[in-house]
């Protein structure tokens, strides 16, 4: 779908949403990142001691801190996602919703599960926009999202090693670019980042570092990790390399179960498993951060986040075993709830120094 | 834990032998609940730990010992054993934020308290906490996990997808165990579930008298724990002896607590350790928790000969499980059919599907005019339990309600 055809907005939360469907529709998807200075009015509704990422979305639809929307799509990817649902469907009353079952695990029966949710959602988003999707409206949207892994991909290969103008904190820019500008803008943004010449030797000497975890979409929280002397070269975040993945298409078959099994088979949130491999994400992470070469893991988790907080002792556990150096912090998507563990990072690096 | 089970059901058996003519609900449902603590601790039978949504009607046809692992850290409390669980888990990394039925059986997995299941079988419903629990547990056994995902839509396509799934699963079952699913015990399981099933509406149905039979202890965990029973000729003789007990009890004119004043709802899990508070709404303020959110029938009886089909809609009707408006349309079918005068809602700490919602769950029996205390309690890690402040909550919640018009 060509940008000036675009006339309409699709929120979304989560590294799940089939973005290629909202684009099919003709509306540019965005991201409603917990990036705001609303006030905090969620606690009236959810709990305190649900997920912060939840709360700071709905903060920004209380107040009204948003693009106008067509819709929004939201993922049942977790509990507080399901509430956030719920309390989206209170605050905002107008707005048309559609909660999709997101099964944890990728076996063919789930792809096949999912693919009827992808195409209750085509029927969803027909209704909102006020015409039919066609199989050829997906396909062009698979053939446009394709274009970001790969520009992605070299710019994390950049990042890696050093040659990325920016650093961690550019990357992250582009990212949340890509999650909340149309798609015409971010196609021409990374482009032109990946046109830049590259320097000859790394830009900064900081201290080689993975990064994984959650949500964490803040550029200024990046910056700040590098200003207490990592340098981060790779993650592994819902907000970050988790985001974009090329979708594996062959027109002559349903595109939609295609657009399903590349969703849930892609790097996995922590909430997504293989039973065959329990915890495997442990290793993952472990065999990541080796392969970029780092000289140690921060895994930053957002408070009362149960996917990842049942899984990080096994985390630890396996970057023990390897001989990875492992700094937990948990945050609320703030820059200064991570400031305030400045002393730990510090330290950490220079542990690793 | 073998022994602690095996003298517990000898002690009921005791008892129940004293009066054998007397429904005895409690203890005969206590009786089985040891029972089966004993089967999942004596080493000889074939063990599957499992997520709250898994139908055990079919797994107690397949001759499996099985049970949800919340059933652990809730038992592990109610001994008042579980502090040192805690500890456990969160020296191994699992943070107090989590849920504590969680965190106790983690940490009893670790310290070898917990039996060592054949395999595990988790269910996406209700929560993310549990699955990545289980998730652990397959890990720290070693043993092969399956996993039922429950869909929030009670539609068609969702049905399907999930009865496909229970028929998966016992192919699973069966490849473990060596035995297939023997049909005729799978029908006759399925009898005594909808004959369980029925007994149980019409307990619930006498439950809601004004006053009511029951008396805020008799029915704790009931909804929870008898699905566990489910298939079993246990089951049908639990619930008929409730509503034995209850008939006769309004036959002669018998209140579960005297001189009834309040009616209230408790919202989603009980407190599991000893506390006072049960005890201080009845004796101080004749106040009488008639029902809890979980105790009623929300499925419809089961086709014996599509048993699957109806497995599924049971797992995904839980109230638990899908939107809100659902769950806190439930409620108020319980508020109006138990003419409540207030409801308690625990707000378990480190429970995000359920305490998540609070102020939701809050507006919507508010709407119908019935106030929500919404308390901050661990339902099972007593650590942090304050039943001072706890007590002067109450006790403004009841004076309010009192002060009622209506309640007067």
């Amino acid at each position: 779908m060509e940008d000036h055809l675009i006339d309409k907005t699709l929120g979304y939360a989560c590294a799940y949403t089939p973005l290629v469907l909202l684009d099919a529709a003709g509306c540019a998807p965005y991201r409603i990142l917990p990036m705001s200075d609303c006030p905090d009015q969620a606690g009236q509704l959810l709990h305190d001691n649900l997920c912060p990422h939840v709360k700071r979305i709905l903060d920004r639809a209380i107040s009204r801190d948003l693009p106008d929307l067509a819709g929004i799509v939201l993922m049942n990817s977790c509990d507080a996602m399901r509430r956030l649902a719920d309390a989206w469907r209170r605050v905002r009353t107008n707005d048309p919703v559609i909660l999709l079952d997101l099964p944890a695990t990728a076996d063919d029966a789930a792809v096949a599960y999912f693919t009827g949710e992808l195409s209750r959602l085509n029927d969803a988003l027909s209704a909102w926009c006020g015409h039919a999707i066609t199989s050829t409206d997906i396909a062009a949207s698979v053939v446009r999202y394709n274009k970001l892994p790969p520009l992605f991909s070299r710019l994390s290969e950049r990042l890696c090693q050093g040659q990325l103008s920016g650093g961690s904190a550019r990357m992250q820019g582009l990212y949340n670019t890509a999650m909340t500008a149309s798609f015409d803008e971010s196609l021409s943004t990374l482009e032109q980042a990946v046109a830049e010449a590259q320097s000859k030797t790394p830009q900064d000497n900081g201290i080689p570092v993975f990064l994984f975890g959650n949500v964490l979409a803040d550029p200024e929280v990046l910056q700040f990790f590098e200003s207490c002397g990592a340098r981060i070269i790779a993650d592994d975040l819902c907000t970050g390399s988790r985001l974009f993945t090329t979708i594996e298409f062959d027109e002559r078959r349903d595109g939609l179960a295609q657009i399903a099994r590349s969703l849930l088979t892609r790097t996995p949130c922590a909430r997504t498993f293989d039973p065959a491999q329990p915890l495997k994400m442990a290793e993952d992470i472990q065999a990541r951060a080796h392969a970029a070469g780092a000289h140690g893991v921060i895994g930053q988790t957002i408070k009362f986040c149960d996917p990842y907080l049942d899984r990080l002792p096994a985390v630890r556990e396996t970057l023990r075993e390897a001989g990875i150096p492992l700094l937990l912090l948990e945050g609320d998507c703030s820059l200064r709830s991570i400031e305030q563990q400045r002393t730990r990072i510090e330290a950490f690096i220079e542990m690793l120094a | 834990m073998y022994q602690y089970f095996k003298d517990m059901a000898a002690g009921i058996e005791t008892k129940i032998l004293q009066d054998p003519d007397l429904p005895n609900p409690r203890k005969r449902y206590a009786l089985e609940t040891a029972r089966l603590g004993g089967r999942l601790y004596s080493g000889n039978d074939t063990v599957a730990w499992c997520g709250i949504a898994v139908p055990f009607d079919l797994l107690n046809a397949m001759g499996m010992t099985s049970c949800f692992v919340e059933f652990v850290g809730a038992a592990l409390a109610a001994t008042g054993l579980a502090d040192p669980f805690f500890e456990e888990a969160e020296q191994a990394g699992f943070v107090g934020d989590t849920c504590g039925y969680h965190r106790a059986v983690l940490g009893a997995a670790r310290k070898k308290v917990m039996p060592e299941p054949d395999f595990l079988i988790a269910s996406t419903c209700p929560c993310s906490g549990g699955v990545a629990v289980m998730e652990n547990l397959a890990h720290l056994f070693n043993k092969e996990l399956f996993v039922l995902n429950v869909p929030q839509e009670n539609s068609a396509q969702s049905v399907a997808y999930l009865a496909g799934q229970i028929r998966d699963m016992a192919g699973f079952v069966a490849r473990h165990t060596g035995k297939p699913l023997d049909e005729d015990k799978l029908r006759q399981a399925v009898e005594n579930t909808n004959q369980a099933r029925k007994l149980m509406q019409d307990m619930y149905q006498l439950a809601q008298n004004v006053p009511s039979p029951t008396d805020g202890r008799l029915l704790i965990n009931f909804g929870l724990v008898m699905p566990l029973f489910c298939g079993t000729e246990a089951a049908v003789e639990i619930a008929r002896a409730y509503k034995d007990e209850f008939t006769a009890r309004i036959q002669r004119g018998i209140s579960g607590v005297p001189d009834e004043k309040l009616r209230l709802l408790w919202v989603q899990n009980r407190i599991q350790f000893n506390n006072p508070l049960v005890e201080l709404l009845q004796k101080e303020y004749q106040a009488n928790i008639v029902s809890d959110e979980l105790n009623d029938i929300y499925w419809d009886p089961i086709d014996p000969d599509d048993p699957y089909t109806g497995m599924a809609r049971r797992a995904i009707s839980i109230p638990l499980n899908g939107d809100i408006q659902g769950r806190i349309k439930h409620l108020q079918k319980l508020a109006r059919a138990y003419k409540l005068d207030g409801a308690i809602n625990p707000c378990n700490w480190g429970c995000r599907q359920g305490t998540g919602a609070r102020g939701l769950i809050s507006d919507g029996l508010k709407e119908i005019g019935v106030p929500v205390l919404n308390l901050e309690v661990d339902c099972v890690d007593r650590r942090n339990f304050s039943g001072g402040q706890l007590r002067t909550r109450l006790e403004a919640f009841i004076e309010m309600l009192a002060s009622r018009p209506q309640a007067q």
